[in-house]
């Protein structure tokens, strides 16, 4: 009914653009115009950081002092990446990044789905308030909670390991859980009623329904809670920064934010005391291109589907 | 025994809740209560965490003594009030562009989704201390002089500020930019035709049909937003209570300050959906 609708208007809406053209021609190639130019004025502002990064990380000492060179690089270089490479010792931080992302971003499709499940298909009391309390755990920040969480954790100890950011992602928690939760719930929702009964007809539980023939349905859903929970956990600073300190176990992020202690004490180790080695723009910038580089490496292979994905999860309800 | 289905799918409705359940009690309200019955406490002895009841002491301090957190709050709050509108205008504006028929609407939609990915508090950091934000553009444009020259300090300030970080703003407004878009796409063209047909130009129906419509959505944009600034790189509690808490090992006076940051945000949350349910009526009218 609905696509019937869509296919009729969706007809007659060319029509009436097609008459609108032809009367308004230069009108509208005008304000194409504009709207390419403010397009490309914004892409550009977006990503601008980016090139930046790029620019600034192959440019030697010298480049930086002369003012002529900006954005053209004489002589490309590529010390500052090895430099950062090596003060952020980034395959064994990286490896931590990796680990910690995947495990989380799994961890949270399994249970946000699970639960999703059962708040957009379960009929129990109290379903409606669950949800909205699930919610709420949404605005509670994490420097409320960070002390009794800390506290906790040195409890069981769990300090210094990754179980503070996997266990809780079991449980649907963890970062941003309640919202992986409201996706999979609006997805689930979208659902026709007959494919539950279809198959309850014959004889499968809610388990059975759910892993067999829900969760092959949801690709989409699954690629953008996915993609979302590895981002926001492999950027993550704050929390990690409390709960892990052995520097061994270090992520990306977190050697960037000491990179310059890390140059002082690579480079310095050998040489002795001269004081503190001023840490070139180049290798900081080096160093950001390499904490961003994976994501965006993931995000350039997933972004065929992602777009189109995140529109049809119903994220917006 | 038998159950009866009801019965049963009520059960099974609780199994699939159930982890929820588990890991909000333990992860969740918990800490939660904890960190308040803490923030009324001040701790003795840092082995094996022994407090003591002090009563409201720490929000006396937080608010009378220490000259650092009403600031804070301030900037917060300050925040708030400027980001999340102009991130709201711009995810509108932009949306609104790429949902024009253009070519090569998809690489704008991918671009404007790369902050999400690249957006790391420590990366942001480096990126505004060497002035990624300000210097190229804006110093070489001497915008800032120009300001400066025919504003009041008052207003002045603030704009400076805005302008200094008019990227990273533009950075949070990845997803909001989604959602629009997507808000857009669920717009009937049929109202859009019957709008047409009673001789409506574009400018009349954005502000006629586009904006009320977008309206629920928006909503959750800002929402999201805030929710968003929680860990921001700007946010001035984050380090400061982090600071006190394990370098000072002042527990008690930062669960205080987390508690005082979370009704703030709480208030925040509530004014927003009081404002926006203000306008709303147009679209639940029908």
């Amino acid at each position: 009914m609905h696509k019937i609708q869509e296919m009729f208007s969706g007809k007659t809406k060319n029509k009436i653009d097609k008459i609108s053209r032809f009367g308004y021609k230069n009108k509208d190639f005008l304000f194409k115009f504009f709207v390419y130019l403010i397009l490309i004025d914004v892409a550009f502002v977006f990503l601008y950081p980016l090139i930046y990064m790029v620019v600034a990380s192959l440019k030697t000492a010298q480049d930086f002092a002369d003012p002529y060179t900006y954005w053209i690089i004489k002589q490309p270089t590529l010390e500052n990446l090895r430099d950062a490479y090596e003060t952020m010792s980034f395959l064994r931080s990286a490896t931590n990044s990796i680990i910690i992302a995947l495990a989380s971003s799994i961890a949270q499709v399994i249970s946000c789905s699970f639960i999703g499940y059962g708040f957009a298909r379960g009929k129990f009391p109290g379903r409606d308030l669950l949800f909205i309390l699930a919610l709420f755990t949404l605005i509670v920040p994490p420097q409320t909670i960070i002390v009794s969480l800390f506290i906790l954790y040195q409890r069981l100890n769990w300090i210094d390991t990754y179980y503070p950011f996997i266990i809780p992602s079991l449980f649907g928690q963890g970062l941003k859980g309640a919202l992986f939760i409201y996706i999979f719930r609006q997805f689930f929702k979208g659902f026709p009623q007959e494919l539950e009964d279809a198959a309850r007809i014959d004889g499968a539980g809610g388990i059975r329904i759910y892993s067999q023939v829900f969760l092959p349905l949801s690709k989409p859903a699954i690629l953008v809670v996915s993609l979302f929970s590895f981002v926001w956990h492999w950027n993550d600073y704050f929390e990690f920064s409390i709960y892990i300190m052995d520097k061994r176990k270090a992520t990306l992020p977190i050697k960037l934010l000491d990179l310059n202690w890390w140059f002082t004490e690579v480079k310095m180790g050998y040489g002795g005391a001269t004081g503190m080695f001023q840490l070139n723009e180049g290798v900081e910038m080096a160093g950001c291109l390499l904490v961003i580089a994976i994501p965006l490496i993931l995000y350039a292979f997933a972004q065929k589907y992602f777009v189109s994905s995140i529109e049809r999860t119903g994220l917006v309800g | 025994m038998r159950i009866s289905l009801s019965k049963k799918k009520t059960l099974e409705g609780y199994l699939f809740i159930l982890p929820w359940i588990i890991g909000f009690v333990i992860f969740l309200a918990f800490p939660l209560g904890q960190s308040l019955l803490i923030s009324f406490k001040e701790l003795k002895v840092l082995f094996g965490f022994k407090f003591e009841f002090i009563g409201m002491r720490n929000y006396f301090e937080a608010f009378l003594i220490d000259v650092n957190f009403v600031p804070a709050f301030i900037v917060i709050v300050r925040d708030v009030l400027i980001n999340i509108p102009l991130i709201l205008i711009f995810s509108i504006g932009m949306a609104y562009l790429v949902n024009q028929k253009l070519y090569g609407r998809g690489v704008f939609k991918i671009i404007f989704f790369v902050p999400v990915v690249i957006v790391s508090g420590p990366v942001i950091q480096r990126l505004f201390l060497q002035g990624v934000g300000v210097a190229s553009i804006f110093q070489r444009l001497d915008i800032g002089g120009f300001i400066y020259t025919y504003f009041d300090p008052i207003i002045a300030d603030p704009l400076i500020e805005i302008l200094n970080r008019i990227i990273f703003i533009l950075w949070r407004s990845g997803v909001p930019i989604l959602i629009c878009l997507a808000g857009f796409q669920a717009i009937s063209p049929a109202l859009y035709e019957a709008a047409k047909c009673d001789g409506a130009d574009e400018w009349l129906m954005f502000w006629k049909i586009t904006l009320p419509m977008l309206m629920p959505i928006l909503e959750i944009a800002a929402i999201y937003s805030i929710i968003d600034s929680f860990t921001d790189v700007f946010n001035p509690l984050l380090n400061y209570i982090k600071h006190t808490v394990f370098k000072n090992f002042r527990y008690g006076y930062g669960a205080a300050m987390g508690w005082t940051y979370f009704v703030l945000i709480f208030g925040i949350i509530l004014i927003t959906l009081a404002v926006f349910k203000k306008y709303m009526f147009y679209a639940e009218e029908r």
